[in-house]
């Protein structure tokens, strides 16, 4: 016990009181975090209401938390039709079985499994989310909240992963008119705001496809998404095929494979393992940019909570909107930015 | 003939000429398939409605638009918009940056989880987030101009923007403008002098004082007698608001706050980063040397840190330079929103707007990163 404190002790002279300057930092700091902090745990916790299920059970001078039990289900699941949100939910407990599956390390045919449910899962999700064939049809513009913040994100970066390893591999050709197109399509993706795309993509897709074909809304902007990130996703992919060593190649090519053999089984592996972390760094910068279709009326989960302050019946519910909003967001890109860091650790250590 | 497909200059050509004759033949049936849908739609083509009236009210104007002017003198507004707003929030996010920086750094515990806290919960939330939390919940939420926050009882921030007052004659600030460069470049042939003297002699001379006092000192000397010097309009409250002073709006506030504030967190971990990324021998060898603690963070940490640093600096302030699009999510007239929104609606045109747009963003990302790299080609390594 003295030991800990003793051990307190050394820690606050070292850390906190090493100099006269260290000790009005400290100060100083204490004070502000003393300011901010209690008006914050006040209107978060002490007077917020929690009971109640309208406006009027809001009395205290808190948070109404009130509003956002009562609103849920619409930051959940947007406008998906009550009596068919048993599909979403289907599709949840999918997914983390799959996951889960796939987690367990010794299990047979781990690989092939893997990437028979890439095939298989997305078509499947699609269908179990949009209808046909039996299931009444919802349509995509009832799609809303948390649901649709991560079928975009998921659906565009499956979109832009393949693509991104393709303009790779073009990038680092040895054919200049190759490489030159690579380089263009990569730079000029990158050089736009992703917002100006989204616009491009909802604005000009349906112009360039041939006449009498529609293009759902919310695939143009999966799609316009898919082609920033897909530039993004190739700089990465770089990354990993510069970190392997030219002989790889060359050794693959003395052994009598050609290009696509030596690059499929030969250097991609190892250049994917390297460049995954940072694959998961641009993954999350799409889960936080996913939030930007609400620019073209698409409403994720940014955009419930924007739209659910516009209800008479719940003024003044701005801050309970953006905090509630802002935490998930916050909770699923920094477990995400966690296991990058846990990939990059684990890639060090090989 | 064996031997000419197996040729490896034939097998390159041809893989060259199918790849990029694929992307030609994809874009032009992109394009037949797009002039024949506007023909049906009775979609205009061509430049010609950028001389048109445009007729569309801007609430935030730093050029001589009105709604009678052209629609590229709109254009020519919303660019300046954009820019203004990205260069007051790249000025804010670099200190802002740097200082969380340096604090995460520090030795203190306290301030450097602080800090830390800061670019973690900063760093995992969508920029749009920011922008549309500054709006609604913190300008919005601003008393109004009768309790308006002063800043040194000369601005005054409402739940109506910013009010800030104007100078009524510029002949002053021209005149400091004019004493700061004479003096910046008297810096610069000091220096090319200076090391030209220390080849020859080995003399060396406090550059850093003169820099101090001819770089920072002489312009902010002249620039606050050309404050004092100069009549202003400073903004008096009238009944329910403002008289006089410029009005910057709320839009513009909260979208300078958002991407300040948003940007300050990965500048900040740059800016650790490039500090990191210093070798501890060189600060010991540095001390070894007989150097005080100011000479090895000037002439050491310094010069070795900008060069890790500068890359992925270019790279963020394209970023805020791109995020400022996002103006167009609460309605501040930059580049995205009079361009994409406003004279879209009324031309209709959507494949000129939105190429002239795009290319806008193109040519000045451009110039953004040829001026980064012309500075990081001056402090880069030089390697025999």
């Amino acid at each position: 016990m003295t030991n800990r404190v003793t051990s307190l002790l050394r820690f606050a002279r070292r850390r906190l009181f090493a100099t006269p300057l260290d000790a009005v930092i400290t100060l100083v700091c204490c004070w502000a975090l003393a300011r901010i902090a209690e008006p914050l745990l006040r209107w978060l916790v002490i007077d917020a209401t929690f009971r109640g299920a309208t406006r009027a059970d809001c009395t205290g001078a808190g948070a109404c938390w009130v509003f956002i039990r009562a609103r849920f289900g619409q930051f959940v699941y947007g406008f998906y039709p009550i009596d068919q949100r048993w599909r979403v939910d289907l599709v949840a407990v999918l997914v983390i079985a799959c996951t889960a599956l796939l987690a367990v390390k010794r299990l047979p045919h781990r690989g092939a499994l893997a990437a028979g449910l890439a095939v298989v899962m997305p078509p499947l999700v699609l269908f179990l989310f949009y209808g046909g064939f039996g299931l009444p049809v919802v349509e995509t513009r009832d799609w809303g909240g948390l649901m649709l913040t991560l079928f975009i994100a998921i659906y565009a970066g499956l979109l832009a992963v393949p693509l991104g390893i393709v303009l790779a591999l073009g990038r680092q050709s040895r054919l200049p008119a190759i490489r030159t197109l690579a380089v263009m399509f990569i730079e000029f993706w990158r050089g736009v705001p992703i917002i100006a795309v989204i616009f491009l993509a909802s604005l000009i897709l349906p112009l360039i496809v041939p006449s009498g074909i529609g293009v759902d809304r919310l695939a143009r902007a999966v799609i316009g998404l898919a082609l920033v990130v897909a530039a993004y996703m190739a700089e990465a992919v770089r990354g990993g095929l510069q970190a392997i060593p030219k002989g790889q190649s060359e050794a693959a090519t003395a052994l009598g494979l050609r290009y696509p053999a030596a690059t499929v089984l030969i250097v991609l592996p190892q250049a994917l393992r390297i460049a995954l972390p940072a694959m998961t760094n641009e993954f999350i910068a799409l889960l936080k940019n996913t939030s930007l279709v609400l620019i073209v009326s698409i409403l994720d989960l940014l955009g419930v909570a924007q739209a659910a302050l516009a209800d008479p019946a719940w003024v003044g519910m701005t801050l309970e909107a953006y905090v509630f909003a802002g935490s998930i967001y916050w909770l699923l890109c920094f477990a995400l930015s966690r296991a990058s860091l846990r990939l990059e650790r684990r890639a060090a250590l090989r | 003939m064996s031997a000419f497909v197996y040729n490896r200059r034939v097998r390159d050509a041809f893989w060259q000429v199918a790849v990029w004759a694929a992307v030609v033949g994809l874009i032009a049936y992109f394009v037949r398939n797009a002039s024949e849908n506007m023909a049906k739609a009775g979609i205009a083509s061509g430049f010609d409605f950028l001389g048109r009236t445009s007729g569309i009210e801007l609430p935030f104007l730093l050029t001589r638009y009105t709604p009678q002017s052209s629609i590229l003198d709109l254009l020519w507004a919303g660019v300046v918009n954009t820019m203004t707003v990205a260069f007051i929030a790249i000025v804010a996010a670099t200190l802002l940056g740097f200082a969380l920086g340096i604090a995460r750094l520090s030795r203190n515990w306290l301030l450097s989880s602080l800090a830390g806290g800061y670019v973690e919960v900063v760093r995992n939330i969508p920029v749009l987030f920011f922008v549309l939390f500054w709006y609604f919940a913190v300008i919005a939420a601003l008393p109004g101009p009768r309790e308006a926050i002063g800043i040194f009882a000369v601005a005054f921030l409402s739940n109506r923007g910013l009010t800030v007052p104007t100078p009524l004659a510029t002949g002053a600030f021209a005149a400091a403008a004019l004493a700061s460069a004479i003096s910046i470049a008297a810096q610069f042939v000091l220096a090319a002098w200076v090391r030209h003297r220390r080849n020859r002699t080995g003399r060396g001379f406090p550059l850093w004082t003169s820099g101090a006092v001819l770089i920072a000192g002489v312009p902010l000397v002249a620039f606050a007698a050309a404050i004092a010097a100069t009549p202003w309009d400073t903004p008096v409250l009238r009944g329910f608001n403002y008289r006089g002073g410029f009005v910057l709006i709320p839009e513009f506030v909260a979208l300078v706050a958002a991407l300040a504030t948003y940007a300050a967190a990965f500048i900040a971990e740059i800016v650790r980063g490039g500090i990191l990324a210093v070798p501890k021998g060189q600060l010991e060898a540095a001390r070894a040397l007989g150097l005080g603690p100011g000479q090895v963070l000037r002439l050491v940490v310094i010069p070795q840190a900008l060069r890790v640093m500068v890359p992925p600096l270019t790279s963020q302030y394209l970023n805020v330079l791109k995020n400022s699009s996002l103006g167009a999510a609460i309605g501040f007239p930059e580049l995205m929103n009079v361009f994409v929104g406003s004279a879209l609606n009324i031309t209709g045109q959507a494949v000129e707007i939105i190429a002239i747009t795009l290319a806008i963003y193109l040519v000045i990302g451009l110039a953004v990163s040829a001026l980064m790299n012309w500075y990081n080609a001056k402090v880069a390594l030089v390697t025999q």
